[in-house]
């Protein structure tokens, strides 16, 4: 039914409902006609909306019964004369807003990241619950044009050891997770010889109730000036959670994370770093 | 002998927790290789769906097509977070 009736578009409604461009103003057009119209806060939730921006629906349920029947319901509705009744042009995109339309560094890299903790939960029939404690987190690094090039010469820019640092070795299995403040990195390391990744990097708050101390081990590798190979993995015990990361195994548990390159053939390769969200300049600056 | 060596086995195995490196084992080529595999995504159903991250261009396709949108709004994004 997604696939055949609807257009499916997925968000990271922190862009949109901030955006001062046309797809902002679309956005907020129709979050604005539900019960989320707030846009100091979130709008998280479902929405099924006319192309010409008009509220069918706002849901955030995850049965999956009752969301399929509401999204029947919802179609049925737009059959009816939803798309008559609200005839809509194409929107010009007009100039977008810089700060929320991130685009990969030209001539950089995009590597995929994804983590998964291994171990440490107390075994739950929730089935809620079970999902999040067998979830891999997926994310983007990005890797600008000059770290690249310092890569394919087997250098690891402090920058770059940093920002995987900060913004990539996080527990992002159960949701947004905090990421490490400069002043957390206790000490990262990374050193490339002969296409071998080794290092290690220690991560801690000043209050010690979250940390990370992990080992890294990879493979980077270069042809011609260009990074073929960027397969890396993270391994170390992990503690403690963030607000929106609740549920954590109690005490330290093993959490594992990898990297490799991406190949762009999944759309959300496009999807900018978590960690990038409305500064990117900043988060390439680490 | 035999009872001196059970002396020492605790302080022994002690030690070895001690020094011993508390980063959730040893990353060896092997568990490289496995965790490597181990953490690359399967083929979920929710893969297949043919998402655009574009709202616009999710507008522009329903207008042509004369489809509703289905917009998967979150906080942190549903393709790329978690």
């Amino acid at each position: 039914m997604l696939k055949a009736d609807f257009v499916p578009v997925a968000i990271d409604q922190a862009y949109q409902r901030r955006q001062k461009d046309a797809e902002g103003e679309f956005y907020r057009k129709i979050a604005g006609q539900g019960p989320r119209k707030n846009f100091n806060g979130t709008t998280q939730g479902f929405y099924i909306a006319t192309p010409g921006g008009k509220l069918l629906l706002f849901n955030n349920n995850r049965d999956v019964p009752k969301v399929r029947r509401l999204m029947k319901a919802k179609l049925a509705e737009f059959a009816r004369g939803g798309a008559k009744a609200d005839p809509a042009a194409t929107i010009d995109a007009g100039k977008p807003d810089p700060r929320w339309n991130p685009e990969p560094p030209q001539g950089g890299l995009i590597v995929r990241v994804r983590a998964k903790v291994l171990d440490g939960y107390e075994p739950s029939t929730n089935r809620w619950r079970r999902i999040y404690q067998t979830a891999l987190s997926r994310d983007n690094l990005w890797i600008s044009k000059r770290e690249h090039a310092a890569l394919a010469r087997s250098e690891i820019p402090a920058a770059l050891q940093k920002r995987i640092a900060r913004f990539h070795l996080v527990d992002n299995t159960r949701g947004e997770p905090p990421m490490w403040r400069d002043r957390e990195v206790r000490s990262v390391q990374m050193s490339l010889k002969n296409g071998r990744l080794t290092g290690r990097a220690k991560l801690a708050t000043a209050d010690g109730r979250r940390t990370y101390d992990a080992e890294l081990l990879g493979f980077v590798e270069s042809k011609d000036g260009k990074v073929t190979r960027f397969d890396i993995v993270a391994l170390g015990k992990f503690r403690g959670e963030g607000p929106f990361t609740r549920g954590a195994p109690k005490g330290e548990f093993p959490l594992a994370v990898a990297f490799s390159l991406a190949d762009g053939k999944d759309v959300a390769d496009r999807v900018p770093p978590q960690g990038s969200r409305g500064w990117l300049p900043g988060y390439l600056r680490q | 002998m035999k009872r001196r060596c059970y002396f020492w086995l605790p302080v022994v195995a002690a030690a070895a927790v001690f020094v011993s490196p508390s980063r959730g084992g040893e990353l060896t080529d092997a568990t490289f290789r496995k965790l490597h595999k181990q953490l690359r995504p399967g083929d979920e159903p929710w893969r297949t769906i043919p998402w655009k991250i574009s709202l616009l261009n999710a507008q522009k396709t329903a207008a042509k097509e004369k489809k509703p949108i289905f917009i998967w709004a979150m906080d942190g994004h549903p393709l790329g977070c978690t």
